[in-house]
């Protein structure tokens, strides 16, 4: 390299400030329909956000009683929920960008998101 | 490095990374409740104008209101014109059901009787009355019964706000048609309140008020089977219905019973899992939603153009069948076949 215009360290600066720049552009940018965000709605209640990044059950009480959520790294599913039709349940793994489950015994939808814009709203 | 080579790098990075943490905040805001015996989303542009709590309150206030008057088989307004009707002498109708009977009327004409809300007693006969179906599914003997000499809108007779009921078995039930309705004036209430634009969503059918300004809606569209079957945008009033088997039913002796009962046979329609309406009209969409399932997959193209409607899709169990309106405007998800595109007859 020539002496007096960039240095070694000058290079591995410039090559580590360009990773960190390509970096942040794909993750906020490249379109993605992986989930890797559960969005819990519940009437009356605030809007519960939580990241599908590890495994974990939550159980959500409603008014009809508890729905359990089994969350794993990029998909969640209703395992169980009140009410003898068994729609929430039959919604399967969430997995894709948009996916939803309904609760309506206990007043709840579930709906993941990944890195696309959101919906305004959802159609079922 | 030449120190303003080093300032200008600098700075051209951070600008980088700057545009970077640019994704645009939400400019709608949401909020949801329990109403009309579903769950409503109300998704409310431009974020932060709107009093939440007040529009949350007057939403729901009149969608409980109507509830109650438009519900055929608890105490108010229809079930007590349904006990009326039954005696088949004149009486006043209450004034929030006249409008239920005329736009069922005019269903009931477009679709050359297949959507017919006069049939609450066939309905009820299979356990679709309650909030909680359950069987036992009627026996053929029954159905028998119910579907020689079938009531119809007909067999109502109006003068003024006078009705009489001509026909024995008449029961009207407008499971099909009063969410559109209630859609309908929610919509006009909001218009009221000053919302500029706004997405109603009722137990997933929908629509729109206005449009946010510099961008059209954008709606996901659940697939019966699971996952996302598409996503459409959306313009100003514009209404999206769906008619589905997965929505209400239960099992009796391993066979799935849904609730859209085809007026033909007696029996849960057959062929079409769930048909999806865009219409401007809601009461329109919702009615021909049900329709269409109703008609079958060798006829739904016909009762679209008996009905007037272009954008229709219904879901087959191999493939997803759309009208060419339709299948220009929603953008299949990468997990589904593209549709195959029928032409209106």
């Amino acid at each position: 390299m020539k002496q007096g215009l960039l240095r070694w360290g000058d290079v591995l600066i410039g090559a580590a400030a360009t990773t960190v720049v390509v970096a942040a552009f794909t993750l906020t940018y490249s379109p993605s329909g992986d989930a890797r965000l559960l969005v819990i709605s519940q009437a009356g209640a605030a809007t519960q956000h939580e990241p599908l990044d590890r495994t974990r059950v939550l159980e959500i009480q409603g008014p009809a009683g508890i729905t359990r959520v089994e969350i794993e790294p990029g998909r969640a599913r209703c395992a169980d929920s009140p009410g003898r039709q068994n729609i929430c349940e039959s919604s399967g793994w969430l997995q894709a960008h948009g996916d939803v489950a309904v609760s309506l015994p206990n007043r709840l939808t579930l709906q993941v998101l990944g890195a696309e814009p959101g919906f305004d709203s959802m159609h079922y | 490095m030449h120190p303003l080579m080093t300032r200008t790098l600098t700075l051209f990075f951070a600008a980088l990374l700057l545009t970077a943490c640019g994704r645009e905040e939400p400019d709608t805001e949401a909020l949801g409740f329990y109403a009309f015996g579903t769950l409503v989303d109300l998704t409310l542009y431009p974020a932060g104008q709107y009093d939440i709590e007040a529009i949350e309150a007057a939403v729901q206030e009149e969608l409980e209101v109507l509830h109650q008057s438009w519900h055929a088989w608890e105490p108010g307004s229809l079930g007590r014109t349904n006990e009326l009707l039954a005696l088949q002498g004149e009486f006043s109708a209450p004034p929030s059901v006249l409008p239920l009977i005329e736009r069922g009327r005019e269903m009931e004409a477009l679709s050359d009787g297949l959507f017919n809300p006069a049939l609450g007693k066939l309905i009820a006969a299979w356990g679709f009355h309650q909030d909680e179906p359950e069987g036992p599914p009627p026996d053929q003997e029954t159905l028998d019964g119910l579907l020689d000499d079938p009531p119809s809108m007909k067999d109502i007779e109006r003068n003024g706000v006078r009705l009489r009921g001509t026909h024995p078995d008449l029961q009207l039930d407008f499971g099909g048609l009063a969410k559109g309705l209630a859609v309908e004036r929610v919509l006009e209430l909001l218009e009221e309140l000053g919302v500029e634009a706004a997405i109603f969503n009722a137990g997933g059918d929908l629509m729109t008020l206005g449009r946010p300004q510099g961008r059209p809606w954008r709606v996901g569209i659940r697939h019966p089977h699971g996952g996302t079957l598409g996503s459409i945008e959306l313009e100003a009033g514009e209404a999206l219905f769906t008619s589905g088997d997965y929505e209400r039913g239960y099992e009796w002796e391993g066979e799935r019973i849904h609730h859209v009962i085809d007026p033909r046979t007696g029996r849960p329609s057959q062929g079409i899992e769930s048909a999806t309406v865009l219409h401007h009209d809601p009461a329109l969409a919702d009615a021909a939603a049900t329709t269409l399932m109703i008609a079958g997959p060798d006829a739904w193209l016909e009762y679209a153009q008996k009905m007037g409607i272009e954008h229709a899709l219904v879901v087959l169990d191999d493939r997803i069948e759309a009208t060419p309106g339709l299948a220009e405007r929603v953008q299949p998800s990468r997990d589904h076949e593209p549709f195959v595109v029928r032409e209106l007859p």
